[in-house]
């Protein structure tokens, strides 16, 4: 029953992510970002005993694995990135169609999981460019050295007393972190402190 | 060893230096001579070259004295050459930028610098306060223990100050500081602190295995010692191996070196702590770049090479301006082509002061005596001293030093008894050298005493740590290479690579016998161990003699190794005094606690980002940009910030705002923000028993599309917190917490699920940040929602009455969740939506609302809303409460089980006479109560032993139109009707009130229904 009159939700970084250069103006930005804005999020967590059930109707529905480890698998316009024990993320991509996502999803999953439709309760970011991962490390703790960890690889963990989750998306890197909405200006605080010195570029808006 | 002679650089000295010759050399060194740098020091204006320090450029302009001490104002110069300065500490840069304590050895010039002396007054060379030194005998160790005792108010008000102005060193810039500091976590496969010839070979070794590498050096540049003696390796200059090892290493992806980066401490698992000194080196740091970062090392295996502390020699005067480390007087004139004199005596216990001897002599210094205090003669020391063509004392000391702002000449004692005095403006001393045990001792390993070294080592690593160089001991430089290559191979091989053998380079020969001299014995005057808290040997007498024994006790009575050096020149001489005072050994004597950092730190690196406002993250609730537009008061309640007030204009105080907004609720409709209350939502077939176990009242019987008050207890019986429980489906709740417990309540419901009721098939998940809820309260409230909410849902009394809960739609198809519940004690409503769509709900309300007189409210209002109707928050649910206390006892259920069932029933819990909640009122309706006032019978004595409770929340009621408040009150219910005593001692109020039924206003709970 979608209205013409229907209001457009405001962005948690609406005051903040506005387009254009902010620290450093010499040279190419270090990092990039861009606000990401799937068309779905929810929170799956698998109901008791039913974690193999679960994952046999994820690889009928959407054709892939459900990570039982810190990973990321994406298919089908829907990326399932872990985010505990029997716990996951589940986003869909910007122009999936099977909209109410979260909706679709728990009628599907109906019995093998709960779902909570999480799509207002994150603020996503894309991350990239060659200074990336130096202002990444300024909150951090997690190693994001090719080596420890890569595409589709995926933490949980604390920046600048925030919960983040970050996954990975493309090796050249590129990454993908999710807060809190109610902390995602200050968030944005400490990811415009940290990458002022390398310059960093705002795009899309 | 090699008894060789040990430079294989020594070939004819150069001319002797003329008495007006410049102290800078024409060539050599480390230093650009193509450009100059200008910087004042006190105000004089001086030059310098790029690659000196502030000390290397002093001393090339001529300048000895840069500071005074600390206690007795005594004249010093410059000791060292690196980060152990105890004396040449000065005030750098100006205004904002000011940082005292600043160690001239290390900071690295550039144009423009600005320092200046502390702890002088007028000046520098005319101290007032240097006759504290005449009071030496009264002001030695434990000075102020004994004399500043009583009165104690004079502590504060004359003790202190005069202490503080009398002993300070710098000071602070006292304004808050214009740069930015950062903070950084590296990870590595290998971290190698230090540069030097350890630890170059160490990273090179383990880059070349292909490991992940960090070299942290905490000089501007790489080298160590290699920068400082004259050696050559594969018969080349050292220089070269050095740029070509760099060269290398930078080369290499996975090699990351950081310079002027000090590895400050060592913690838990690998983890380091190093402090970068990004733009300490330029007068203010471009723009957007820190000035210092502080990183966090997370290394899989460590090598620690950060070579060793030569020791100073104790005797007296060994602290006037002219005495200096001997390997600190090599660094000047080899690395920085700077002479600190023109007529040198060397006092030394060991072969590598020989190397002094050489390379004064090669830069034409006037090297007038040797003064080896070893008995037996060295044949390297003597065939340096036959080579600078000096005089050689074997077995001798040096028993006086002339001159007051400098050294003029000084007595040399021969090894028959003989005093001569001999002129010289420079003493180079050497005690032998302490390896840097520091980064392997501060997780608690004692370090071990070696007899041939004359030195403590590390024995008890940290897991994953290794020492390399003169770090773990190895003096010589083959020795360093060899264990450098060693500590590399090991490090890389433990983390899955494997390292190559590398030839060791062939080197000049060398030696580094030393034999130990702990003081200069049979003379008069002080002697200083410790120069920066200027502590003398007779500090450590006295101490003996008061009794102080422990070596931590000596260091806390003396100050020994306190202050910002942390004593690392003056340590080991300590404590070997120390044992010689008491008749043990050293090792026996033992050493002081090695703590973190290892240099001082400032506070601003620490914080990093998190400065001012950023010291916390700050929550915003989906409204805020509204409320801001509003003129709302903001008020922090956790992290979150919450619109307290909305002032109109024309309203003179919060009071008047918040009565204006109390009247509107009860009389028309407010609308308040409540996203902030936590919001879990519970699923599962175990859903409904996990709730009936987890709350003190009922939840599986609650009917589909309602909602119940709930109370929850801690295991120990005590409230831990209340909210609403509503039931969307057959196995589907979403309870709400209060915002500052939600965290809180999240893991107790998590641990209860883990732990307690394993078996329950029940799922928890936090929905706080997904829904935008705002309470819409007051008799117009359905009217203001029936615009809202999508026509198509019926909220009628009839099908929506008090309780129900409802899945809907509002503005035109956005989801929604409609709760009739009442917090105000009116007829009441949350509707929630996504959070994205709060914004657009408080417009379309307030819009909806602007007929029937809306007003929004914040915090305040609802806290005066919540007191007029006696509901508890958490001001009651204290964590001290019980549910009877709170009058809730009616909620505990006698027929099913609940986490803190049985402990809630511990006699003192239940006992008769406990502080149960009331109502107050002012016997003079007038009168203010207070929160926190204290409760006396009437005509009783405020005392701690009369006290019956206190207040715990009170509000101004506009309702009522007087003050109300809520109690804590012995006897509770049973002295409604009575009169008690309310007294405030913090803010002189006294007043009587009367004790009453908690529930002010409304008390059959009419207006819920409308």
């Amino acid at each position: 029953m979608a209205d013409a009159m229907q209001p457009l939700p405001l962005s948690a970084l609406a005051g903040s992510i506005t387009p254009g250069r902010k620290g450093r103006r010499s040279g190419g930005p270090g990092v990039l970002v861009e606000e990401v804005r799937p068309s779905g999020i929810a929170t799956i967590i698998a109901r008791q005993g039913q974690t193999e059930a679960l994952a046999a109707k994820v690889r009928l529905d959407l054709g892939c694995d459900l990570p039982l480890k810190p990973r990321r698998v994406d298919s089908a316009g829907v990326a399932l990135i872990w985010a505990g024990p029997g716990r996951w993320l589940a986003l869909a991509a910007a122009d999936h169609v099977d909209a109410p996502f979260a909706a679709d999803l728990e009628t599907r999953l109906s019995g093998l999981a709960s779902v909570m439709d999480q799509g207002h309760a994150l603020s996503l970011l894309r991350l990239s460019g060659p200074r990336v991962r130096d202002a990444l490390a300024k909150g951090f703790p997690i190693d994001l050295h090719p080596r420890a960890f890569g595409p589709d690889d995926a933490a949980i963990t604390l920046v600048s007393h925030i919960t983040a989750h970050i996954w990975q998306t493309r090796a050249d890197p590129v990454y993908e972190v999710a807060v809190a909405r109610s902390l995602a200006a200050s968030f944005w605080h400490w990811l415009e402190a940290s990458a002022a010195e390398y310059g960093l570029q705002i795009e899309g808006g | 060893m090699n008894d060789a002679a040990p430079n294989a650089h020594s070939a004819a000295p150069a001319r002797r230096l003329g008495d007006n010759a410049p102290l800078r050399l024409a060539e050599g060194g480390l230093i650009d001579r193509s450009r100059t740098l200008a910087f004042t020091f006190d105000g004089q204006r001086y030059l310098g070259h790029p690659g000196d320090t502030l000390a290397s450029a002093l001393i090339a302009n001529g300048v000895r004295l840069v500071g005074r001490s600390f206690k007795y104002h005594r004249p010093r110069g410059i000791l060292s050459a690196g980060p152990e300065e105890p004396n040449a500490l000065v005030e750098l840069r100006s205004g904002a930028r000011r940082e005292p304590n600043s160690r001239a050895t290390t900071i690295e010039l550039y144009d423009g610098l600005v320092a200046a002396s502390q702890n002088r007054w007028p000046s520098l060379k005319y101290d007032l306060l240097s006759i504290n030194g005449l009071a030496g005998p009264i002001i030695g160790a434990g000075f102020y223990y004994k004399t500043f005792m009583w009165p104690a108010a004079w502590w504060e008000k004359v003790y202190e100050p005069l202490i503080r102005r009398a002993a300070g060193l710098g000071r602070a810039a006292g304004v808050p500081d214009p740069d930015t500091y950062d903070k950084a976590n590296l990870h590595c496969d290998v971290l190698v602190v230090g540069a030097g010839p350890a630890g170059l070979m160490a990273a090179l070794t383990a880059g070349r295995a292909g490991a992940r590498v960090v070299l942290c050096e905490d000089d501007f540049r790489l080298g160590g010692r290699l920068l400082l003696d004259r050696r050559e390796i594969d018969g080349r200059s050292a220089l070269n191996w050095v740029a070509a090892t760099e060269a290398e290493l930078a080369a290499m992806p996975e090699v990351r070196i950081l310079r002027r980066t000090s590895v400050v401490a060592t913690y838990d698992h690998g983890t380091y702590a190093a402090v970068e000194r990004v733009n300490d080196h330029v007068a203010e740091p471009p723009s957007h770049e820190p000035r210092q970062r502080l990183w966090r090392i997370v290394a899989t295996r460590c090598v620690v090479a950060a070579g060793a502390t030569e020791r100073p020699l104790v005797f007296p005067g060994n602290d006037r301006p002219g005495v200096m480390l001997a390997g600190a007087v090599r660094a000047y004139v080899n690395r920085f082509a700077a002479i600190p004199g023109r007529r040198a005596v060397v006092f030394a216990t060991n072969d590598d002061a020989a190397r002094t001897v050489d390379d004064l002599a090669h830069c034409g210094v006037d090297v007038v005596a040797v003064v080896d205090a070893r008995p037996q003669a060295s044949a390297v020391m003597a065939d340096a001293t036959q080579r600078a063509s000096a005089r050689h004392i074997s077995g001798g000391a040096v028993t006086r030093v002339h001159g007051r702002l400098g050294v003029e000449a000084v007595d040399i004692r021969a090894a028959n008894g003989a005093t001569a005095r001999v002129a010289c403006d420079l003493v180079c001393v050497s005690g032998g050298w302490s390896p840097n045990v520091h980064l392997a001792s501060h997780l608690g390993g004692r370090p071990e005493w070696d007899a041939t070294l004359a030195a403590f080592v590390a024995r008890n690593l940290p897991e994953r740590m290794d020492l390399a160089g003169a770090a773990a001991g190895d003096l010589a430089l083959a020795d360093a290479f060899t264990q450098g290559h060693r500590a590399g191979s090991a490090a890389a091989e433990a983390c899955g690579f494997s390292a190559a053998s590398a030839p060791i380079p062939l080197l000049d020969p060398e030696s580094t016998a030393t034999s130990p001299l702990w003081r200069v014995t049979g003379t008069r005057g002080k002697a200083f161990v410790d120069f920066q808290n200027d502590v003398t040997t007779g500090d450590l007498e006295l101490a003996h003699r008061e009794g102080f024994r422990s070596v931590e006790h000596m260091k806390r009575y003396t100050t020994l190794g306190m202050a910002t050096d942390q004593g690392k020149t003056s340590n080991v001489n300590g404590l070997a005094l120390m044992a010689e005072l008491t008749q043990t050994s050293i090792p026996a004597t033992g050493t002081t606690t090695f703590r973190p950092p290892y240099l001082p730190v400032a506070i601003g690196t620490l914080a990093g980002h998190h400065r001012g406002k950023e010291f916390r993250p700050t929550r915003l609730a989906p409204t805020h940009t509204w409320a801001k537009e509003q003129g709302a008061i903001f008020v922090e309640t956790g992290l979150w910030l919450r619109a307290q007030w909305y002032p109109t204009p024309g309203e003179k105080d919060w009071l008047e705002s918040v009565d204006r907004e109390v009247r509107a609720v009860r009389s028309a409709v407010g609308i308040c923000d409540v996203s902030t209350l936590g919001k879990i939502d519970v699923q599962g077939p175990g859903a409904a028993a996990f709730l009936d176990f987890l709350y003190t009242n009922t939840m599986s019987t609650l009917a589909i599309g309602r909602a119940r008050y709930g109370l929850m207890l801690r295991e120990d019986g005590f409230v831990m917190d209340d909210g609403t429980v509503s039931r969307l489906g057959p196995e589907h709740y979403v309870v709400t917490t209060t915002t500052a417990n939600a965290a809180g309540v999240m893991a107790h419901m998590e641990h209860a699920q883990q732990w307690l009721r394993p078996g329950l098939d029940v799922t928890l998940a936090s929905v706080s940040e997904q829904w935008a809820q705002l309470s819409v309260a007051g008799p117009r409230s359905r009217d203001v929602l029936r615009a809202v909410v999508d026509p198509a849902h019926d909220i009628s009394d009839a099908a929506f009455p008090y309780l129900a809960v409802a899945e809907v739609s509002a503005m035109g198809g956005i989801p929604a969740r409609l709760f009739r519940i009442s917090y105000s004690g009116e007829r009441a409503y949350e509707i929630a939506v996504p959070a994205g769509y709060g914004d657009a709900l408080v417009r379309a309300l307030m819009d909806a609302g602007r007929a029937h007189g809306i007003v929004p409210y914040g915090t305040e209002t609802l806290g005066v809303l919540r007191i007029e109707k006696g509901h508890v928050a958490g001001n009651e649910i204290s964590g001290q409460t019980t549910a009877r206390d709170l009058g809730l006892g009616r909620m505990l259920s006698r027929k099913k089980d609940f986490i803190g069932r049985a402990l809630a029933e511990r006699p003192a819990l239940v006992a008769a006479g406990r502080p149960a909640l009331v109502g107050l009122k002012p016997v003079d309706r007038s009168l203010r109560l207070r929160a926190g006032a204290h409760l006396v019978a009437q005509g009783a004595e405020p005392t701690a032993a009369n006290d019956q409770g206190y207040v715990t929340s009170v509000a101004h009621s506009p309702t009522l139109g007087h003050w109300i408040g809520l109690a804590l009150l012995s006897g509770g219910a049973t002295r409604h009707g009575e009169r008690v005593r309310v007294w405030d001692p913090v803010r002189s109020g006294d007043t009587l009130a009367e004790v009453c039924d908690p529930v002010f206003y409304d008390p059959a709970g009419e207006r819920l229904h409308g």
